[in-house]
């Protein structure tokens, strides 16, 4: 693999201290107020009382299965699709609003570019429509060009390149304008695992310099770990909304190895937990399932009363994937 | 001033593509190829003319009117052949492929895309349409002698033609897919011609059909604008003159009479109004 296919997730260099300033004053206000959304092509409802906030600097994630409506949402903050009912506001604007336009950044779903336009063409272009002109834009672009791994690809035509190499030079047409909130929808899809790491690396970096991301992706790992908060839609309803860690009211379970497992054992540990059952895997291990971590002490002394030799306690953490699926299947039982 | 930047962006565009690479060495082909052969026509019957002892000068400068209409009725053809090709699918044809999906969130209305890819497309067929006239008549010119003496009022009828075929398409480029809005235009466009060879064939003043036509040049005035620009080609008077009637010059290539001014307004008005009205379309459309 050539080195312009891993992206840069060095000092990205682009956001001045006085922006990250500017990020850190509008802290808590508003970046996406979305109030009764609904959208409906036809009789088809694809979107329906759709109600939410994101707020500046937050790195919100949009989770959701094929069909979800979460494309018509990203759309519909994008100006590309015509909201049918409700209230949307960006940056504390209406989404037609042009001078709010000039302040977001949007990477689609399928990075269709014009294929004849060489890299650089294409990042001037889309500069210019940002209002950029003449020595800034020439640097903005190259320092975009470095910034995702394309530098050197200049002149190189679009349709030469592969899918991740559109992703990285979409994203780069993204950042043009120095977004303060960046809609990035499925921005890993299509990249090759190193390709999803340094992506997801250069996420977090814009996260840490106060930039608002909105991130639409189905890989949860990805929304787990950039996002603060989570939303879940399904049928075109949101279902849930929240941090990943507690979006999902789920008990802790432990996972317990110990010498062996008596009568009196169980007793014990059943008494200060929630449940406890045997590991059908092992069977010198317990899954005992608790409210909260502090409560893990409590377990492990239950243990030691009961005269059994405790070799592991450890929590067995279930994945956002896991969390998502029960979330989903339930919605539909 | 998006817009100019869209512009800019659709005459690259156009430039780039390969159709219009091709375009444009057939072109050039087709020049040459039709300079030897005037040359070698031309040549010979003057040669014949001295031979029968004929006036070759005034023979040579017929032979110039009668090649300078069907060479331009080449010219109406080729521009409307490109630009059908060249525009159809220039909103369609970007909502299918995706590319809208970058350049509509960004800082400029939408009115402004679709204006300026009228405007680009405009303007590089409206050059191509000069060019390709002057260089035909000019090349007649240099063999025979001959130059429409309202050359330029012709040649703006063949503008006005190649708007009108933009503006139908800009309007279906923002109604239907690039597929079916080809059709239709082949289908008007043909429609439009074939309309005028049937009034031809018909002999005698037949109303039904006079009425027929009239309202298929309200659908698709090309053929009209074509008839026009014949007329300023080929003067009706020169004809006469020789003793040939009114209808041995009012066939389905040429005209007696030049555009009535009801018609020609409501081209104007066909290329401008139908361009706004796939703006107001493109504005309220979901992509």
């Amino acid at each position: 693999m050539s080195k312009q296919e891993y992206i840069n997730t060095g000092d990205i260099g682009t956001i001045s201290t006085m922006r990250q300033e500017h990020h850190a004053e509008r802290r808590g206000v508003p970046a996406v107020q979305v109030e009764h959304l609904r959208k409906a092509y036809g009789h088809l409802v694809a979107v329906n009382d759709v109600s939410f906030v994101m707020q500046r600097g937050e790195a919100f994630g949009f989770l959701g299965p094929n069909g979800a409506g979460k494309s018509t949402i990203v759309k519909i903050l994008t100006g590309l699709v015509a909201l049918t009912d409700g209230v949307v506001q960006v940056l504390e604007h209406p989404i037609n609003h042009l001078d709010t336009r000039r302040r977001i950044g949007y990477l689609p779903e399928l990075p269709n570019f014009h294929r004849w336009l060489r890299a650089q063409e294409f990042l001037q272009f889309h500069g210019r429509l940002y209002g950029l002109r003449g020595a800034p834009l020439q640097e903005r672009c190259k320092e975009l060009l470095e910034l995702v791994g394309l530098a050197g690809c200049e002149r190189q035509k679009l349709g030469t390149f592969s899918k991740g190499m559109l992703q990285r030079i979409g994203l780069a047409q993204a950042l043009l304008n120095q977004p303060e909130l960046l809609i990035l929808d499925e921005p890993t899809s299509g990249l090759d695992p190193l390709g999803q790491r340094d992506m997801r690396n250069l996420i977090l970096r814009l996260k840490t310099e106060g930039i608002s991301i909105f991130l639409n992706s189905h890989q949860l790992g990805d929304v787990e770990l950039i996002c603060d908060r989570v939303a879940i839609i399904h049928h075109g309803q949101l279902l849930k909304i929240g941090p990943p860690a507690t979006l999902f009211d789920e008990p802790l379970v432990l996972e317990v190895r110990v010498n062996a497992i008596s009568a009196d054992l169980l007793r014990r540990v059943g008494a200060v937990s929630l449940a406890v059952q045997r590991d059908e895997a092992d069977p010198l291990r317990l899954l005992v399932e608790v409210q909260s971590d502090e409560q893990a002490a409590d377990v492990a002394a239950a243990v030691h009363a009961s005269g059994t030799r405790l070799f592991t306690l450890q929590p067995r953490r279930r994945t956002l994937e896991q969390l998502f699926l029960r979330t989903i299947e339930s919605s539909q039982t | 001033m998006g817009w100019l930047l869209i512009t800019r962006f659709t005459i690259k565009e156009a430039i780039r593509r390969r159709l219009f690479l091709t375009m444009a060495i057939l072109t050039l082909l087709m020049l040459v190829l039709f300079s030897l052969l005037i040359h070698e026509a031309i040549g010979r019957m003057q040669e014949n003319n001295v031979a029968n002892g004929m006036d070759p000068t005034l023979q040579t400068l017929y032979a110039g009117i009668a090649i300078t209409i069907l060479a331009m009725w080449l010219v109406y053809l080729i521009i409307s052949t490109m630009t059908i090709f060249l525009t159809i699918s220039m909103i369609s044809g970007e909502i299918e492929a995706g590319t809208f999906a970058v350049i509509v969130p960004k800082p400029l209305r939408r009115a402004e895309i679709i204006f300026g890819k009228w405007l680009g497309y405009a303007l590089i067929l409206g050059a191509y349409t000069l060019l390709l006239s002057l260089a035909f008549m000019g090349i007649i010119y240099w063999f025979t002698g001959y130059w429409p003496t309202q050359a330029f009022a012709a040649i703006g009828m063949l503008e006005m033609s190649m708007l009108v075929l933009l503006g139908l398409i800009t309007l279906g480029g923002a109604f239907v897919p690039t597929a079916a809005n080809g059709v239709i235009a082949v289908m008007l466009f043909m429609g439009a011609f074939i309309s005028s060879i049937v009034q031809f064939a018909i002999p005698g003043q037949d109303y039904t059909i006079q009425n027929i036509t009239a309202v298929i040049s309200l659908i698709m005035p090309t053929d009209a604008m074509w008839h026009g620009a014949s007329f300023y080609l080929f003067p009706a008077a020169v004809g006469l003159l020789q003793g040939f009637t009114v209808s041995s010059v009012n066939t389905p290539f040429t005209a007696t009479q030049p555009i009535s001014p009801a018609l020609l307004t409501w081209g104007v008005l066909y290329s401008l109004v139908l361009p706004l009205i796939a703006i107001v379309r493109f504005q309220r459309r979901d992509l």
